[in-house]
């Protein structure tokens, strides 16, 4: 037994347990324990992440004649250490209060705590694949295991997991479709068969392959024009469950991506691929779909007026940058959309923490209904406040590091129309991210939240080490770029050089530590300034007046409600909703054959289609 | 190698003296039906595991093409198995008065593995006229008048159907001359032409009201939301799949490479199209799995239709399975009947159940590594190796179908899975004796997961044999009658 088969059995072992336990008032911290064995295991397998060499399970199979089997490389292991710790980070949060809370008011912890296992498990499993049949057996599990994670909550949750689960098999069939015809063309659902035979493959048969596996896969990235189910189904589970999905669940999409793309089929030819008509190459279609996906997707999140949804929304812009990254190809950009995967998690599972917390306190999400929230909550405070930094991209935290090898890999490779557009959604994500905080820390507090303490440590734990973190690689990627590196490796793309603090290259560096000192050096001297200048005066927050007049207690001044007016007013007449039409019209028509198909059943008597078969059948061999 | 005819004779047998025996002593009336089955059950199990290359047997000492001829090979002694299996399992052991159900039940059941083993399509034609009669009987065993109607229509287009088949048989018999298959299969030269084919397209629509195909299945929600659960079971899963048998057999021997497979396959299609789209609409449980069970007949047939190995292993795959599913899910609505949308805390009811519900519901979307994803990837990769726009034009609905099954189960396992009212929740509660007979469904989809890999070898090795054409002439002809093997060798050079 190697390290690759005691992870799998420790995390088969996770799922049974929290399965079994369910009921059980400890089972939350008996699977955290497990969860941390798994990371453990993940941790020894360590070199991995640095270049070690691929690591075969024990396990393989013949299932009609195809070979399958699983094994862990650089790409993998970059994806699992990034499942466990989303999954260990999201199951301590859910363990110890929090639990007890959503228990009372008729929640069930242990089925959200088998729900995260058992994605993880079947996550690993997908990570692990060894051939296109795991890789699909994998994905399946992993989308279905999703559902589960998705209904937990009830109610409301489970239409929007629904939905999810539709979109999600919409994309499997697609996926199926491609394995179809790569079986046809070689004969084996094996890797190095593919590879053999992907130099020889027609523009057609490429095109049509990327197109399957893109949007296939794609759909859980919520790729538009498939985007519509994730904000909802992910921001309705409960928040630990949200945190993992959120950070974690849909890259498994740029995972399958990577691996049959990049890796095997080799994107290169996509590149020389001209669309008729046009001036672009089949690549920039791509591009540009993902573009539109951060712009589109950033905007809706800008309106949003649910926390959860805020972030939600904002998953699926982010993982546009992924896929531009991934697409990109040249050792920055894809270094950028890999890195991206992790710096992302860190922080949108520090986010999702964050705003359970606030709702584990205050029992809302509405943006409207909160405020004033930092001196209530300063730690949850601080760990928000750092998330949306990272989330924004900007300097010091981690977001920054992998947005700007992005924007410099779009830069260098001659895309600036693309670039403008990534900048586009980064100014919503900022908009945005600020809306997020302002509306739930800053402003008055409100009356009803005068007695709220701060949340307990069992929650404030994995908070903060996230938001470390999340400081921590922002001030030394280089630690992050080394796992970047060698799952550039994994995929056969050149890998970028780097250094602790950043980027080194021809085309323009990156030093972190530098950039950092610098700022913080500011900060400094800001607080040096501050702190010298005259004694503070403390100022109750009702305390306070605006054009001169003096406001009493019951007029509060902290505006939430129609929060970008001005903005809005330019922008508003854009939101047309012009997808959920797209959508309910796919399904009127859909609901209209099938009434046509009943109708048919039911007006006339069968004898009457025997006979019209029957003719159309003679004629169709005699006629 | 005679002795499987008791197969045949014994429940019909039975069947017939069940009347009597229930005059004189009702426990050993009650005891006896299961009794021949399970005896039924280890004849073709022998067998089936003895068998090592089909067998030709000619009953009654006449030779074919002359004699009434058995044709044994792996496909037909699987299906012979099944059937007293399936029968075990649908048993109406709770019955205390009558006979009549077991009855029929005997009838159906030795008709069946007639109609399985039989190797002339004038035995077939009496075997499936046995069936039908036992059909009409069981779909109106529960006396109520919604089930009279549907058997009522039932009854008319099966007769209507079987007048087509009859025609086609004749068609078939006034081109060659002959309804031994193995014979029909040696002049298979002469079927090749408009009469031939329309003889086949005939049987085809005839016989196909039984198996469910696209459009002559009119009866089929109807039937199967008024009979009892275990008859739609039955009647879904088994003698379905019967009826399909039938049209292979007929399409491998006589019509293997001709435009036979087209027509298959548009009837699979518009069958694919018709069943999920209506399946996705209907609000009431029986009405659901009737319509998705069309659904998947058209996939069967889609399957069948695409030619060589391929297809024939991707058909016999999702037919078993189906043969399995569909039993499991029709049990279930023993209980819970009437509309989907008042299903809400049937979970909490039985929860063993609903388990079971999402179990079906998952292989029947084909989640890997549930047996219905294989099936599924087998009649994935055959589509696509058969290339032509028809075929990839199938993959296509069968994918976009999957997707609209995924919605109305889900939705379905949702509503189960949902809070209901108080008073409802009682009514939801299965029996303990219908959830061990759908459990034990469920175990042996299990027990395909985790022996796939000598399963899969097996289905190989059937799908090769039944789609073997010269083999099946051969065993019949050259292994039985040394005397013809002259005139046949020579005829075989054409053929191969």
């Amino acid at each position: 037994m190697n390290t690759l088969d005691a992870l799998l059995l420790i995390s088969l072992l996770t799922a049974l347990a929290s399965g079994l336990g369910q009921g059980h008032r400890l089972i939350g911290w008996i699977t955290a324990l497990l969860f941390s064995l798994q990371f453990v295991a993940i941790m020894v397998m360590g070199s991995l992440g640095y270049g070690g060499a691929v690591v075969e399970a024990s396990i393989s199979l013949s299932i009609f004649g195809h070979p399958v089997s699983w094994r862990f490389d650089g790409l993998s292991w970059f994806f699992a250490l990034i499942t466990i710790g989303a999954a260990l980070a999201s199951s301590i949060f859910a363990a110890g209060s929090w639990a007890e809370d959503y228990r009372k008011h008729g929640g069930k912890p242990g089925l959200l705590q088998f729900a995260i296992a058992l994605n993880v498990f079947t996550m690993l499993l997908l990570l692990a694949s060894g051939d296109l049949l795991t890789l699909f057996i994998g994905w399946e599990l992993a989308s279905w295991s999703s559902l589960l994670l998705m209904m937990v909550a009830g109610g409301k949750a489970k239409n929007f997991a629904l939905r999810y689960i539709v979109y999600a098999t919409g994309g499997a069939m697609a996926v199926l479709a491609g394995l179809g015809i790569i079986f046809q063309l070689t004969g084996s659902f094996a890797y190095a068969d593919l590879a053999a035979i992907a130099p020889s493959l027609s523009t057609l048969q490429i095109v049509s392959l990327s197109i399957l596996f893109v949007f296939g896969f794609g759909i859980k990235l919520g790729l538009m024009p498939f985007h519509l189910w994730q904000a909802d189904a992910y921001a309705e589970t409960p928040g630990p469950g949200a945190a993992f999905l959120g950070a974690i669940s849909s890259r498994m999409a740029l995972f399958a991506i990577a691996v049959v793309l990049v890796q095997l089929i080799g994107l290169v030819k996509l590149i020389n691929i001209e669309i008729p008509f046009t001036f672009l190459s089949f690549r920039d279609l791509l591009l540009w779909v993902a573009a539109l996906t951060i712009i589109f997707t950033t905007f809706t999140a800008l309106r949003q007026n649910d926390a959860r949804r805020l972030l939600a929304w904002h998953g699926i812009g982010q993982g546009g940058y992924m896929l531009i990254g991934i697409l990109l190809l040249d050792p920055l950009g894809s270094a950028g959309g890999l890195m991206h995967i992790f710096n992302y998690a860190t922080y949108q599972a520090a986010l999702f923490l964050a705003v359970s917390a606030v709702i584990y306190r205050t029992k809302t999400a509405d943006l409207n209904q909160l405020g004033g929230l930092v001196t209530r909550m300063p730690l949850t405070f601080l760990v928000m406040l750092i998330g949306i930094i990272g989330l924004a991209g900007i300097p010091p935290m981690n977001g920054f590091v992998s947005k700007w090898l992005i924007y410099r890999s779009l830069i260098v490779e001659g895309m600036p129309l693309l670039f403008i557009a990534t900048v586009i959604g980064t100014l919503g994500t900022i908009l945005s991210v600020y809306k997020l905080i302002h509306n739930t820390f800053l402003g008055q507090l409100r009356l009803e939240h005068e007695q709220i303490r701060e949340v307990p440590w069992s929650m404030l734990l994995p908070m903060l080490v996230l938001s470390t973190v999340v400081f921590v690689t922002g001030f030394m990627p280089g630690l992050v770029l080394d796992w970047v590196v060698a799952a550039q490796a994994a995929l056969g793309i050149p890998q970028v050089a780097h250094h602790l603090g950043g980027i080194e290259s021809a085309h323009g560096s990156l030093d972190m530590i530098w950039i950092s000192g610098v700022l913080f050096s500011g900060f400094g001297i800001g607080a040096l300034l501050f702190y010298s200048g005259n004694k503070t005066k403390h100022v109750h927050q009702l305390d306070n007046y605006a054009g001169g007049h003096f406001l009493t207690a019951d007029t509060r001044y902290h505006y939430t409600n129609n929060f970008y007016a001005g903005l809005m007013h330019y922008i508003g007449s854009w939101y047309r909703n012009s997808f959920q039409w797209l959508e309910s019209s796919l399904v009127s028509v859909v609901s209209l054959l099938s009434g046509f198909t009943q109708i048919l059943f039911h007006s006339f008597h069968p004898a009457l289609f025997l006979l019209i078969t029957a003719t159309l059948s003679l004629y169709f061999f005699a006629g | 190698m005679n002795s499987i005819a008791f197969n045949v004779a014994l429940p019909l047998l039975t069947a017939f003296l069940l009347p009597i025996i229930s005059s004189s002593s009702k426990p050993a009336a009650r005891f006896i039906g299961p009794f021949v089955l399970f005896a039924m059950l280890g004849f073709a199990l022998v067998y089936f595991n003895t068998l090592q290359h089909p067998v030709a047997i000619a009953l009654g000492g006449f030779l074919p093409p002359l004699g009434i001829s058995f044709h044994l090979d792996s496909l037909s002694l699987l299906m012979a198995s099944i059937i007293p299996l399936m029968m075990l399992l649908l048993w109406p052991y709770a019955n205390k008065q009558g006979y009549r159900e077991e009855s029929l039940l005997l009838l159906l059941a030795g008709g069946a593995s007639g109609l399985v083993l039989s190797g002339d399509l004038f035995n077939i034609y009496v075997f499936f006229e046995l069936i039908s009669v036992a059909s009409f009987g069981l779909a109106a065993a529960n006396r109520s008048a919604a089930a009279f109607a549907a058997t009522f229509r039932y009854l008319v287009i099966s007769g209507l159907g079987t007048v087509l088949a009859l025609t086609g048989i004749g068609l078939i018999y006034t081109q060659t001359g002959t309804l031994n298959l193995a014979h029909i299969g040696l002049l298979a030269s002469q079927l090749d032409n408009p009469i031939g084919l329309s003889a086949f397209a005939l049987i085809v629509i005839g016989i196909g009201v039984k198996a469910e195909i696209f459009p002559v299945n009119g009866w089929v929600p109807e039937v199967y939301s008024a009979a009892s659960p275990r008859i739609s079971a039955l009647l879904a899963g088994l003698i379905s799949k019967l009826a399909v048998l039938v049209i292979i057999r007929l399409l491998v021997v006589a019509y293997q490479g001709s435009d036979a497979y087209i027509i298959l396959l548009v009837l699979g299609i518009l069958g694919i199209i018709w069943g999920e789209l209506s399946a996705w609409r209907s609000k009431d449980l029986k009405r659901m799995f009737a319509y998705s069970s069309i659904g998947q007949l058209g996939m069967v047939l889609v399957a069948f239709s695409i030619p060589g190995d391929a297809g024939m292993v991707a058909g016999i795959a999702m037919m078993l399975h189906h043969l399995v599913v569909k039993p499991g899910l029709f049990m279930l609505t023993e209980k819970w009947n009437g509309p989907i949308s008042k299903l809400g805390g049937a979970a909490k009811s039985s929860p063993l159940a609903a388990i079971l519900f999402v179990f079906f519901a998952l292989s029947l979307i084909g989640v890997p590594p549930l047996p219905g994803f294989w099936a599924k990837l087998l009649l994935v990769i055959g589509l696509i190796q058969a290339s032509s726009p028809l075929y990839l034009t199938a993959l296509a609905v069968l994918l976009t179908a999957t997707v609209i099954e995924t919605h109305y189960l889900m939705k379905t396992a949702i509503k189960i899975y949902s809070k209901g009212k108080k008073k409802q929740v009682k009514k939801w509660q299965q029996t303990s004796f219908n959830l061990s007979v759908i459990s034990v469904f469920a175990l042996i989809m299990l027990a395909v997961v985790f022996t796939l890999t000598p399963l899969a070898n097996k289905l190989n090795h059937i799908a090769a044999e039944s789609s073997d054409r010269v083999l099946y002439i051969n065993t019949t002809l050259s292994a039985s009658q040394p005397p013809l093997s002259q005139p046949l060798s020579q005829q075989m050079g054409k053929v191969q």
